[in-house]
């Protein structure tokens, strides 16, 4: 077997040279999934390159799992082999900017906060904030839809990206969508890869609209004694006419995890919202937003630029604030209704509290986006059972629930994605389509895709 | 066609057991009318159906595929690129019993609507507590919301908050083979291929989608609308890229020429002005002080690039006239001409005014007449070519002169249809855009949902039967 893959490996650097193929054992630990480290680690420098890694693949019917900064190489199922992590690091160009078209075509390898800055310099910004903030890929963040509360004011990548170049297992280069922001030829495939978690074909380009930075910004901070008030809260600042950018509401220990101090106030909420825009933006909407908070009481205080920046960055990272701390901690997703929200919270509390566990619970509460850490120093087979009444919980609310973190000893007991539903055997067919050896992460996705 | 017809018996009784026999039309008098929708006549349907639940749908393409009828969905028939009419002998399934909003949540921001209900139907149930459905294609009188998903429709007021795929949250859908499928769900995300994005535009060809989950926005505060009045079409052009670069996002930024404003104005009395040779619709939207602000730096840049005038609406009355005009200018130019052609071509903005300079010009060479009324802000051109179709040299300047025009859009960098749809006009215009490689991964797509070409056959990828045409079929005039 060993044998056999070294021989192969060979043949790959006949696509790739020498430099481009790391073997080293350190380095492949380091894109390890659950434990599972891969053979090699490659570099492709270009999409042709990226291209013929997949035909290779394919060829040997090897396991290949797309990455770059790792940042979310934890979700998903245990992969059913793993042989070849394809890094996207040297794919980190910008291709076509158009300021002011607002439009740009990057590749995926880029860092979401190195392409911030970039397009700083002109006054413009992806309006995104997913989970690894500034250190996840664009690629990364494409293919996992991720986000994070500013999908409130904002959307998803899935709103936001206007075509792109794919690399397929068959080693060709296909191209959905277009360069401009309104286009219906042909099917959207590239709404089949959003989302994908690199199961389908490897993003080589992506073409994204952009946005003008919000001239000012001001978050506010606001104190709730229970769950009754950040629901009156949330539906007052919703049916509002001001447009936020992002809310969100924490329990007291993701209050804790994301502020990295202890939580004064025990058994309270937090809430953060912010808006941006002109200073008339800002000066209404304080004042909209005091008023709110006088109505239910509620205490509030603002935090300046530079540490309320700091501070969503560490809101979108929720999961390395949670890791830190709690390295074997379980963290999941909820996508319920909007007014879910708050109950589903008091749901996890309790019943995390059966098995004896705290939890840290982020929601953001503009989109119906729910985070519970189950916060844990060592392995708990009965965390298993937790997130299963969670994910009935969700469902029952009328929502999904995603296993996003959990200790490789867990997913065996766990269902990372739940169960599928009745479209599940056209997505079967979908990926057989793409991926007739079922090379590109193997295993990983819903229902074992 | 003749042949197929006698091949493929028409099972009527059974269509009638499914759908009762009132709602099922086969008589040639009945059925001529579903030959059209806004693109121009096709073939006439064996029968069409009027089902009213989803049970329906299924059993009618159930029996579609033991009789192997194609099957074509239609809505209001307003769609303007063929993709709600059939290329042969088959079965028109007609949508306008599903037509009920089934629920309306608005605490979570979303309803549940048949696909027959009518774009606007949807936002006026919802006006009174505040909210609204964003894209609002101009035939949203009458376009139903499931013709939106099918052609994932986009409007004037797209330009902020996006077209029909960023508002659909889930859909059941009956599959070729009749079976029933949900996919997405009531919430923001939903694990698994997002194969609600793949069906939103998919013309028809992939399922027949019965049942839609959409998410509503809540009305601004204040809404102003700006006339900027030109005295020259490329200033215009130029107030819409200053427009972008103060950073300044309309809810809408539309643009008609001279000779589209005095068609408009002689037909709805809007007060569009009869001597300008252009004019910018802009619409801002937010906050009263805020939307007073940037009402203010857009009428700068209007004046910067020598407009002659910029007017305020005084009043929602005015205001409802302006849009009125504008979202009749189609049936206006109808009045003045036997027949026209409307393109649906897209550009980066900042190319408006080279590609107006180019039609411009297209139109000299060709001898014909064109009307300019687009979503500026967005790229997205909609020139209309006036001819009469009586005329065979007239068609072929008028085919000829659209190629050219789309020609110029890709090679821009833009795309063959914005909102329109591909459908039966653009079908083989395909490979402008997609090389063999693309096309043929669609293919494989379409072959999982669609292996016998039974939904809507002949539309959005190339047949081979033409030679990269454009199916220039124009709508009649008035």
């Amino acid at each position: 077997m060993e044998a056999a893959l070294t021989a192969s490996f060979a043949t790959l650097t006949s696509v790739l040279s020498e430099e481009q193929v790391v073997r080293d054992p350190a380095a492949c630990a380091g894109v390890a999934v659950d434990g599972l480290a891969p053979q090699c680690l490659v570099l492709p420098r270009s999409e042709q390159e990226v291209a013929a890694v997949l035909r290779f693949a394919s060829e040997q019917k090897l396991g290949v799992i797309p990455c770059r900064n790792a940042t979310k190489l934890g979700f998903g199922n245990t992969p059913r082999r793993y042989d070849i992590a394809l890094s996207l690091k040297e794919l980190n160009r910008v291709w076509r900017y158009e300021p002011d078209d607002l439009t740009v075509s990057v590749e995926p390898g880029m860092k979401l906060g190195d392409f911030q800055r970039f397009l700083a310099r002109r006054g413009l910004w992806i309006p995104l904030d997913p989970p690894g903030g500034a250190r996840a890929s664009l690629g990364g963040t494409v293919a996992a839809n991720a986000q994070g509360p500013l999908r409130l004011k904002y959307g998803a990548p899935r709103d936001m990206v206007l075509g792109m170049r794919i690399a397929t297992t068959e080693g060709k280069i296909v191209k959905t969508g277009g360069r401009v922001v309104k286009n219906v030829a042909g099917y959207d495939l590239g709404k089949l890869l959003i989302g994908s978690y690199g199961t389908l074909g490897v993003i080589v380009e992506i073409n994204f609209k952009l946005f003008p930075l919000p001239a000012h910004r001001t978050t506010w901070r606001l104190a709730a004694p229970n769950l009754t008030q950040t629901r009156e809260f949330r539906r007052a600042l919703l049916s509002s006419p001001l447009g936020p950018l992002r809310t969100v509401t924490m329990d007291s220990e993701a209050a804790a995890l994301v502020s990295g101090h202890e939580h004064d106030q025990a058994q309270s909420y937090e809430i953060r919202v912010e808006f941006g825009g002109t200073e008339t933006v800002i000066r209404r909407s304080g004042e909209m937003l005091q008023s709110m908070a006088r109505a239910l009481e509620l205490s509030e205080t603002t935090l300046d630029g530079a540490s309320a920046e700091a501070a969503w960055d560490r809101v979108a990272d929720f999961e390395s604030a949670l890791s830190s701390v709690f390295s074997r901690a379980v963290l999941v997703k909820a996508s319920l209704p909007i007014s879910a929200g708050e109950q589903f919270l008091e749901l996890a509390g309790l019943e995390a509290a059966k098995e004896g566990t705290r939890t840290a619970c982020l929601n953001h509460s503009g989109v119906g986006i729910v985070y519970v850490g189950l916060l844990t120093q060592e392995v708990r087979p009965s965390l298993g059972g937790v997130t299963n009444s969670l994910r009935k919980a969700a469902r029952r609310l009328g929502g999904a629930l995603v296993v996003l973190r959990s200790p490789a000893e867990l997913k065996r007991d766990i269902d990372v994605w739940g169960p599928p539903g009745d479209d599940f055997d056209l997505m079967r067919r979908l990926k057989e389509a793409w991926d007739p050896q079922g090379v590109l992460s193997p295993g990983r996705f819903v229902g074992g895709l | 066609m003749q042949e197929a017809r006698t091949a493929r018996a028409l099972p009527l009784d059974d269509l009638k057991r499914i759908v009762g026999e009132r709602n099922v039309l086969w008589r040639a008098e009945d059925v001529m009318l579903y030959e059209y929708d806004g693109l121009s006549a096709h073939a006439t349907p064996a029968a069409v159906v009027f089902p009213s639940t989803t049970a329906e749908v299924s059993k009618v393409v159930a029996l579609a595929v033991r009789t192997g009828l194609p099957v074509v969905a239609r809505g209001a028939g307003t769609g303007l690129s063929g993709g709600a009419v059939l290329t042969e002998d088959g079965l028109v399934l007609g949508f306008s019993r599903m037509n009920k909003i089934l629920e309306i949540d608005l605490e979570n921001q979303r309803a549940r609507v048949q696909p027959g209900v009518v774009n606007l139907d949807l936002s006026l149930a919802v006006s009174d507590a505040g909210y609204y459905y964003a894209p609002d294609p101009s035939s949203q009188k009458a376009c139903t919301l499931g013709g939106n998903v099918a052609e994932n429709a986009g409007g004037p007021h797209t330009l902020a908050s996006g077209v029909t795929t960023n508002h659909v949250l889930g859909l059941e859908a009956v599959l070729a083979d009749g079976s029933v499928v949900h996919t997405g769900s009531a919430c923001w995300d939903h694990p698994g291929y997002d194969l609600t994005g793949l069906l939103t535009g998919s013309e028809g060809t992939l399922a027949i989608v019965t049942e839609i989950t959409v998410r509503l926005c809540r009305k601004p505060e204040a809404v102003k609308t700006l006339l900027a009045i030109y005295d020259a079409v490329p200033d215009a052009t130029r107030t819409v890229a200053s427009i972008t670069a103060r950073g300044i996002t309309p809810a809408a930024l539309e643009m008609m020429d001279g000779f589209t404003l005095r068609a408009v104005e002689e037909a709805t009395h809007a007060g569009y002005p009869m001597d300008s040779a252009a004019v910018l619709l802009i619409e801002l939207e937010g906050l009263s002080e805020v939307v007073d602000e940037e009402a203010g730096h857009i009428e700068c840049a209007c004046l910067e690039n020598h407009a002659r005038e910029v007017r305020r609406a005084r009043s929602a009355e005015e205001r409802d006239l302006l849009w009125r005009g504008r979202k009749n200018a189609f049936g206006a130019l109808g009045r003045v001409t036997p027949n026209y052609y409307v393109q649906d071509g897209v550009i980066p903005r900042t190319r408006l005014p080279e590609i107006m300079e180019f039609m411009e010009d297209v139109g000299r060479r060709y001898r014909l007449r064109l009307g300019n009324i687009f979503h500026a802000g967005d790229g997205n051109l909609h020139p209309l070519l006036l001819y009469d179709k009586r005329d065979p040299d007239q068609c072929r300047r008028v085919t000829q002169a659209s190629a050219e025009i789309i020609a110029r859009c890709v090679e821009l960098g833009g795309s063959i249809t914005g909102e329109h749809g591909v459908g039966i006009e653009k079908n083989e215009l395909m490979p402008l855009l997609f090389s063999e490689d693309d096309l043929a991964l669609m293919r494989r797509v379409k072959a999982i949902f669609n292996p016998e070409g039974r939904l809507n056959p002949g539309k959005l990828l190339p047949t081979g039967k033409m030679c990269g045409e454009l199916r220039v079929q124009a709508s009649a005039g008035g």
